[in-house]
């Protein structure tokens, strides 16, 4: 999910970069032209066409630069939105945790159940048996009132599927101060 | 405001050197003047003895801290895009590529500089063609360079040519420090 948003700034900064290097070579080949052919300059259609080339790139340089301005924000803000949205989610489980009356020990292997870990990779990180975390995980499932693994993280999917579709607490990322 | 040191006087000698001697050759001392070559030498000695400096100088002199990862130059992008701050104690990226721009055409120039008083290259069109088109491309850099300054100045609080005379970033309190 990050890659394409890192690669495609990335992409058009490269291009800006070799752009402006673009222009900067005709706009000093039309300064040196300037001063060489003085108030004549303006009666060669060579100098006023390469002229109005080197404005036309300008322009395209200075929009361009726009355009990855307005991208790195949008992935800023994307990137705000999706920290508040996994902070909120975040809460909602502990809160959770605390209607169940879990003990920190249940909390614990519960939260890395969510995270998808296995029974053995849990007892690993936790330095306990396997026989404990099984234990801690029972006693999640029977305080919560469901019957395993799945059910348990379907009440969490339900949670996020039955959020409100309101705007998530204004980020001011895109208001420059 | 916290003062942070970070330009050691060597940089600043070498920073405020080129700058002079770049804008003599440039806009005063005329071409044909046996000066000009003079300064030039002086010049590439200057770019020379950065180039050691960076090789054995203190930290923030080192050649690395000029090359910036690209997630940096985007991140210092972005921080410009959304109106955040954040201050840089060392070079900011796009600082650092404005550096290496400015040293690599400036040398250019020496080289290509040189090449026109040797047997070899002595009044070929091309070495003094590409000399004259890296002076403008320097000049317009060296605009660039002092136009961002300014803005940076102005955006981050933090008195960048000021730094660059004392040697020292006072950095408004609040402004978050990336390293």
């Amino acid at each position: 999910m990050t890659v394409s948003w890192q690669r495609q700034p990335l992409a058009l900064l490269a291009l800006i970069a070799a752009q402006v290097a673009c222009a900067a070579f005709f706009l000093i080949d039309v300064a040196r032209d300037g001063m060489a052919l003085r108030w004549a300059a303006f009666q060669s259609p060579h100098f006023t066409v390469e002229a109005l080339a080197a404005m036309a790139l300008i322009a395209a340089v200075v929009f361009e630069f726009r355009v990855l301005m307005q991208l790195l924000r949008q992935k800023a803000h994307l990137e705000e939105q999706l920290g508040l949205a996994s902070g909120a989610f975040h809460e909602i489980v502990l809160a959770r945790f605390a209607d169940w009356g879990l003990t920190p020990a249940e909390q614990d292997v519960a939260m890395f159940l969510l995270k998808g870990l296995a029974i053995p990779e849990i007892a690993q990180m936790r330095g306990s048996a396997e026989g404990t975390v099984k234990a801690h995980l029972h006693a999640t499932y029977r305080k919560a009132g469901v019957s395993g693994r799945g059910a348990l993280l379907s009440l969490f999917i339900e949670d996020l599927m039955s959020a409100p579709a309101a705007p998530a607490p204004a980020a001011p990322v895109d208001k420059p101060a | 405001m916290t003062r942070y040191k970070t330009w050691d006087p060597a940089i600043r000698i070498f920073h405020w050197g080129l700058a002079a001697l770049f804008a003599a050759n440039a806009l005063v001392v005329d071409e044909d003047n046996a000066l000009h070559d003079r300064i030039g030498y002086a010049i590439a000695a200057l770019i020379g003895l950065r180039l050691l400096w960076g090789l054995l100088g203190p930290r923030r002199a080192r050649l690395s801290t000029l090359v910036p990862r690209p997630g940096a130059v985007l991140d210092h992008l972005s921080d410009i895009a959304t109106g955040r701050h954040r201050a840089h104690l060392g070079h900011s990226p796009l600082g650092a590529l404005m550096i290496l721009n400015l040293l690599s055409s400036i040398a250019l120039i020496a080289l290509t500089g040189h090449m026109m008083t040797t047997n070899a290259f002595w009044g070929i069109e091309w070495v003094e063609e590409i000399h004259e088109m890296l002076v403008g491309w320097a000049g317009l850099s060296v605009g660039v360079h002092i136009a961002a300054v300014l803005w940076e100045s102005h955006r981050t609080g933090i008195n960048l040519p000021r730094a660059m005379v004392t040697g020292a970033k006072s950095v408004p309190d609040g402004v978050k420090i990336e390293t």
